[in-house]
Formats: C-alpha cells, structure tokens, sequence
C-alpha cells in the first residue's frame, strides 16, 4: 500500500487532497492507496473572505467550515499539530507523539502571522489577515467618525500581495459611504519606490489612488509602532503620525518546516518552481504559501499548483515519473471600491495586464467566493 | 527560488553569493523578492537577482541607492537581467 500524507487544510491541502483522490479513485477503493491529511484544528479557513467581513461583505460564519465535510470520505483527516518532518525515515512526528508513516508527503502547510515581530504592532495596528482581528478592524471603522488612516505593510512575503491595495480603496468608498471622507486623510506606505511590485499594476493603482485623493509614501519599510504616540516609522527615517493604523504584519512559514531541517531562514521550503517538487528531496511536494517560490502567496496560487502535484503524485503512485510542470499560473482579483474590482491574470512568462475596475468583476469575485466550497475546496468540477 | 553558492575554494575568500531567481515574479515583483532576502543576510553578502521585467531596470538602481546598497553589475541574459548586489549595511 502507498501512503499519500497532506500536511495542511487551507486552500492547498483540501484541493490537493480531493484532487489526488480523484485521480487515484480506483487504487484508493482497492486499498492500494490511503490518503491522509494532517490539520491541526480541523476548521477550514477561507482567508480570502476576512478582508470582506471587514466590510460586512461576508459574515463571519461565512468564512468557516468543518474540514471533515470538505473532503471526500475516503480520505482520513487527522487533528493534531504536526511536531517534525523525519525525510529520511519517511514520517511525520506528531505533537502527542503519534508517527505517520509515508511514501509520498505534501506539504501545504501555509504561512504564520508574526505580529510580534515588528515592535508595537499587537498594541497598535489593526489587521485583517485572521477573523478575530478582522472583526475587531470593522469594529474600529464602525466607531471611526473621521481622521487619518494609514495602510502600510510591515513584513515580506506577505500573502495575497494585492490586499494592501484592496484595503485602502474599499476604505476609501466605505469613508464616502458613511459620509466622512472630507472628514479622513488615507496614506499608503509601501516598501519599494512604487505602489506595487511591478509597473503594469502599479501605474494605474497609483493613477487610482490620486484619483481617490490617497497619500502615498513610497519607499517605506516599517521599523516599529509606537501605539501610545500613534506613530508609525520607516527605516527610512520617515514617521507617519495615525488615527487607525492597518497594517499587514510579518510572515513566516510553519515552525515544523525549520524543526524538520527543510526551510530557509523564514521557513519556506525550497521548492521547484516548475515541479514543486522539495529541493533534494524526491518524494515530497510543496504548495501554496509553503514554498520560497517567488510568487504571490495566495489561494489561487496554491490552487493552480495543486493541479500539478495532483499529475506528479498520481504518477509516482503508479511508479512513473513526475513531468506536470506548474507554469506559474495565478488569477487574483483587485477589489478597487466597496463593488467594483479589477483582476491580475499571470504566469511566469506572461505579465498581468489589469482591465479597467467594473462591476462586473467584483461580482465575477462574490460569485466564486460563494462557489469556492464545491469549485475549489472539494474540487467537484 | 534561492540558493547561496559556498566560495570557491581559492586563497581569498570570496563573498557568499545569493541566487535570487525572480522571473517570472510579476507579483509581488522581483524587486520585493530583492527586499524580503537582503534583510535576512549579513552585511557583505552578495546577491545575484534573476528578473524578467523590464520596470526592474529602473526601480532596482533607485530603491538599491535609497537603501544604500551597492549594485555592483547588471548583466543583460537571453530575456532576463542578472543584478549582481552587496548589502552594506544592516
């Protein structure tokens, strides 16, 4: 029997895991093949959605569901937090002391906020990369009757790139929707001299932000917070006094990939950009946030990669050898206003190219946040 | 995509050098790729920055001068840029 273990169930792991099911349906049936996935809640998070609830675009509940009910029943979900990875005796090291032995490993393990790691970003920034903070940042805006709100990043890589972009327009629209907006000073900081990480994106975003009459401060890399002052500093020298700071805190990869030797200085694994395949390492894949390529860290990533590591993984279980090759492929909406929004479509050899902001993209994004369940996590069509 | 490259095994060290493959990178960019890595390296460290866009032959000089970096070479390659970078300081 080959043993397929999936660490991780976001985005990547759930989709990955129904994927290889499917395509190893009948060597599972035969029990030639078992499917395990490792979570360490079992609670599936849709991340994508926080930035909406902060809007009451999305309730809360809206963003959640049981892992166990994503996948297939032929897959076993195991809840436990992964202690270590043995790549050489091919096993999982569970916390409690439970071992998972396997053939094939798939590590979609994800990224972990650090908010600690910029000082006096817990005290004085909000954020909306988790539920609870998200609610507490449309809380904030709820309460806030005007004055100035900064944007700024303070840690890279970060996932979803566009989010920054996406948090200062919708507080634009929502500050002209509640009547303030005359009332309220918008600054965005960004660490590198424009207002994105490539020009094709950053020119008409920035041509954007002067529309919406947004201050940009650019370069700026956040050095600390001072939550009793209100004040945020660059390395630069730069310091922005705030009303409401949001702030996108730093990231690292999971604790267990530095524990299992298998990750960079941030915990991400080296990773074949092509194959996804762990460097050096013949029967582990990576996906999604886990790995050190250089591409967005986001849902849709993690998705197109888990088509190709479901083709690599099908082919080794059958003792042949991995050739699907991911070709870079990422699909990210932009949300631009409260209903409006813009795409970035891309892969390595071909750069985005985003339309002019409509409704219609933005509601082409309500519907697949509503599809995403069966479409994606469950991987039905 | 990174690797650091050990020195060759000449009389004088050479500096560790980072390969930085950034093409492709169209989000976040090769520039933030640039940004994210020399934070995490000691001073001296050299960094060998694989772009394929054509934005990054200004913006990489810009930011490198603002931040105080040297960028000690670029070198056009069949459809992408190597830029040879050291960090200065921390």
């Amino acid at each position: 029997m080959k043993r397929v273990v999936i660490l991780g169930g976001g985005i990547g792991g759930t989709t990955v895991a129904n994927r290889i099911r499917k395509a190893v349906e009948g060597e599972v049936e035969t029990g030639q093949v078992q499917i395990q996935l490792v979570d360490r809640d079992g609670v599936h998070a849709y991340q994508p959605g926080y930035l909406m609830v902060v809007f009451d675009k999305m309730r809360p509940e809206e963003t959640r569901r049981d892992e166990s009910q994503l996948l297939h029943k032929s897959i076993q979900l195991v809840k436990a937090e992964v202690e270590k990875v043995d790549s050489v005796a091919n096993k999982v090291l569970l916390k409690g002391g439970k071992e998972l032995p396997y053939d094939i490993l798939v590590i979609a393990s994800g990224s972990v906020l650090h908010p600690e790691l910029t000082p006096g970003f817990v005290e004085g920034a909000h954020s909306f990369y988790d539920l609870e903070n998200a609610k507490k940042l449309r809380s904030a805006l709820r309460d806030f009757k005007g004055g100035k709100i900064v944007v700024s990043v303070a840690g890279m890589p970060y996932k979803c790139p566009v989010a920054p972009l996406e948090v200062t327009f919708m507080v634009d629209d929502y500050l002209r929707s509640q009547g303030i907006r005359d009332k309220s000073e918008i600054h965005y900081t960004y660490p590198i001299p424009k207002v994105f990480g490539i020009d094709t994106v950053a020119q008409p975003m920035q041509r954007l932000m002067g529309e919406r009459g947004v201050t940009v401060h650019i370069p700026f890399n956040v050095d600390k917070i001072d939550p009793v002052a209100k004040t945020v500093k660059g390395v630069e020298g730069e310091t922005i006094p705030y009303d409401l700071l949001i702030a996108i805190p730093p990231h690292r990869g999971a604790d267990f990939v530095g524990a299992s030797g298998l990750g960079d200085k941030g915990n991400w694994i080296p990773t074949d950009r092509y194959l996804l395949r762990a460097d050096g390492k013949e029967n582990i894949f990576v996906l999604g946030d886990a790995t050190n390529i250089p591409i967005s860290k986001a849902g849709s990533t993690a998705d197109y990669e888990a088509e190709t590591v479901t083709h690599n993984v099908a082919a080794m279980v059958r003792g042949e050898a991995p050739t699907s090759r991911y070709e870079g492929r990422v699909y990210c909406w932009i949300m631009t206003g409260l209903a409006q929004a813009t795409y970035i479509k891309f892969d390595y050899l071909h750069p985005p190219h985003p339309p002019t902001p409509s409704f219609v993209h933005y509601w082409n994004k309500v519907i697949y946040n509503r599809t995403y369940w069966d479409l994606t996590a469950r991987a039905l069509f | 995509m990174s690797e650091t490259e050990p020195p060759p095994a000449t009389a004088v060290a050479a500096p560790p050098r980072m390969v930085v493959d950034a093409r492709g990178s169209w989000c976040p960019g090769p520039l933030m790729e640039l940004v994210r890595v020399i934070k995490d390296e000691p001073v001296g460290t050299e960094f060998e920055l694989l772009s394929s866009d054509e934005g990054s032959r200004k913006d990489i000089p810009m930011w490198l001068e603002k931040a105080h970096h040297e960028l000690i070479e670029v070198r056009p390659d069949s459809g992408f840029d190597r830029y040879i970078v050291r960090k200065t300081h921390d």
